[in-house]
């Protein structure tokens, strides 16, 4: 019988989520003690096709991990201006703790427009510029899901993150940089890499850890890694009917000391890294209206 | 010696002659941009600054309006001030002179003033504007970098520049520049393993650490182009003297191998004041609806 050796051990994601997941029931029973349950609101405009299994999976994940959700849909031709009114009706509500833009958008709806329009205790999606900014600034509060599930990933290994050197191919604003300014807060050396970089190889090949977030197929091969080096692949991308990430799965597995596969890796640690989001905003809005009452002079 | 000095003082004249002639544009159509600086105190340095950056507005053709409080300034009265100056529709820009006494909270105050008047870009949505690759308002010292690299090289795509040193003021907002400009960047900091060898990848340096003469040539791939952002006072030869004033770079050693380098001080520093004045310029066309000038921004 043929066997296919595997030098990397593989990161299994599903069990870190799963882990993450305890604790964000546990988290979210106490806050529904104090009076303030979870409740995500998903947003979805125009055709459903595209994210309706996205969102049937969100709410599966987010009951099981304790956390109430809703999904609205809005018709193709609502207007920018009303979808921005009703995140304004979302944001005022105090039993709505997080909202979820759906993507894709009809094309007449800037999605930066809504994002920024909803109220940055209540971005679980890390999205608004402020919750990026504290990212900047290296004070963790809401931060991109994936980012911050990639990131988290690392950080189960048996790694110190401190001057560890890194490499994120793939410069997007709401995965690479993010997670490059994730990692640095952390104290490792960081490089980015993106499709005007004159040798990735070069750079990932000096890597402790690599991270990739392209969204290519096969992007990166065995012999772009250090031996040992662990390899967290961010690119869903499909295949002949399959799914599969921008890691070159068996020449990078040869090489690797770790290595996310996918699907099974990120994917599922980001849908945690939202209701973990959920029950965060959730608690900083209690806090939030509870402090208002406090230094109020009544 | 082989490195071209790269005159940050002349090239610094140049960029405050095109604000002046924008300015003198604007002025036509019955706009006066209007920079507000608050200080705090007595701190000898910061008054020099303030004064300075005061002399440049004016003889840029703008308003300028100082505040100066006592040290023992309450927070609630200097916020009050910073609303009445996001309010003032004669104010365009809003700086308030950092460090500020140990008993106001720097956060809060820098994040009190209205973003689009943050012409030091430091609230935390510019900064996550900025991280998004969105209209924002630019750190000026970075800012002012990315100009004379520009200048330099005409384009930094695919150029390989390392930032050393990840303040929130310096090294974060440049490598985001940098990575807009298609730049593979790297940031190294304190934390780094072999910087030495990690800074000899590089065709760019940054420096901005504030540690006196840390880069060496040694450091350097022969013909790197070297900014340098440091600012340090060597202690006195003889007793009663001044110190010399040093970048981050050791001038002497590195010119022999760079390309081109900036000198500390007529390098990076007069810069600062002239993207300060391109701001404030800036902030006031975005203000009124009008095209930004070229060049002045990022």
């Amino acid at each position: 019988m043929p066997t296919t050796h595997h030098r990397a051990a593989l990161i299994d994601g599903k069990s870190i989520a799963a882990d993450l997941r305890l604790d964000v029931a546990k988290e979210s029973a106490a806050l529904t003690k104090l009076g303030w349950a979870p409740l995500l609101v998903s947003v979805s405009v125009g055709d459903q096709a595209a994210s309706d299994l996205y969102v049937r999976n969100q709410k599966k994940h987010a009951e099981s991990a304790g956390v109430a959700f809703e999904a609205r849909s809005y018709p193709e031709e609502t207007s920018l201006e009303q979808l921005i009114g009703i995140l304004q009706g979302l944001n005022h509500d105090p039993r709505i703790n997080g909202i979820i833009i759906q993507r894709p958008l009809p094309d007449h709806i800037p999605v930066k427009a809504l994002q920024k329009a909803v109220h940055p205790l209540k971005d679980v999606e890390g999205m608004h510029p402020a919750s990026i900014g504290n990212i900047v600034y290296n004070d963790l509060a809401l931060g991109p899901c994936t980012a911050v599930a990639a990131v988290e990933i690392l950080k189960t290994l048996p790694m110190d993150m401190a001057g560890l050197n890194v490499t994120v191919i793939g410069h997007s604003e709401i995965v690479g940089k993010p997670i490059a300014f994730l990692m640095m807060g952390l104290g490792a050396t960081v490089t980015v890499c993106h499709h005007m970089t004159r040798s990735v190889a070069m750079h990932s090949r000096a890597a402790d850890a690599v991270f990739v977030a392209v969204g290519k197929a096969g992007l990166v091969t065995g012999d772009m890694i250090k031996p040992g080096a662990a390899v967290i692949d961010i690119g869903i991308n499909r295949v002949d009917g399959k799914t599969v990430g921008d890691v070159d799965f068996d020449s990078v597995a040869e090489v690797a000391g770790w290595l996310t596969p996918v699907p099974g890796g990120v994917g599922p640690v980001t849908v945690a890294t939202l209701m973990k989001n959920a029950v965060m905003a959730t608690r900083m809005q209690m806090e939030h209206y509870r402090d208002a009452y406090d230094k109020t002079d009544v | 010696m082989s490195a071209t000095i790269i005159d940050g003082k002349a090239f610094a004249a140049e960029v405050r002659a095109k604000v002046a002639t924008h300015v003198a544009k604007l002025a036509e159509q019955g706009i006066k941009p209007g920079l507000a600086v608050v200080i705090v105190g007595d701190d000898p340095a910061s008054q020099v600054y303030v004064r300075s950056k005061g002399k440049q507005t004016v003889e840029a053709g703008m308003e300028s309006f100082e505040h100066k409080l006592p040290a023992d300034t309450a927070e609630a009265d200097l916020l009050a001030l910073v609303d009445r100056l996001n309010k003032d529709p004669a104010v365009n820009g809003i700086l308030v002179q950092l460090p500020l006494p140990e008993h106001l909270n720097e956060d809060l105050v820098i994040n009190a003033i209205d973003p689009a008047k943050d012409v030091d870009g430091f609230h935390i949505s510019n900064v996550g504007l900025l991280a998004t690759g969105q209209k924002a308002m630019v750190p000026c010292t970075p800012l002012g970098c990315l100009m004379l690299l520009r200048d330099h090289f005409g384009s930094l795509s695919g150029k390989t520049a390392v930032v050393v040193g990840r303040s929130n003021i310096v090294g974060k907002p440049m490598a985001q520049l940098l990575l807009r400009d298609s730049c593979t960047v790297t940031i190294a900091h304190s934390r780094t393993k072999d910087i030495e060898d990690v800074v000899r990848g590089a065709d760019i340096v940054i420096a901005a650490v504030g540690r006196a003469e840390m880069v060496t040539g040694e450091w350097l791939k022969p013909g790197a182009v070297v900014i340098d952002v440091g600012i340090n006072r060597l202690p006195p030869v003889e007793e009663g003297a001044k110190g010399r004033l040093v970048g981050d770079v050791d001038f002497a050693s590195a010119s022999a191998v760079a390309g081109a380098i900036t000198p500390v001080p007529g390098g990076v520093g007069p810069m600062t004041i002239a993207c300060l004045l391109a701001n404030t310029l800036t902030a006031t066309c975005r203000a009124n609806g009008l095209d930004e000038p070229e060049g002045l921004t990022a």
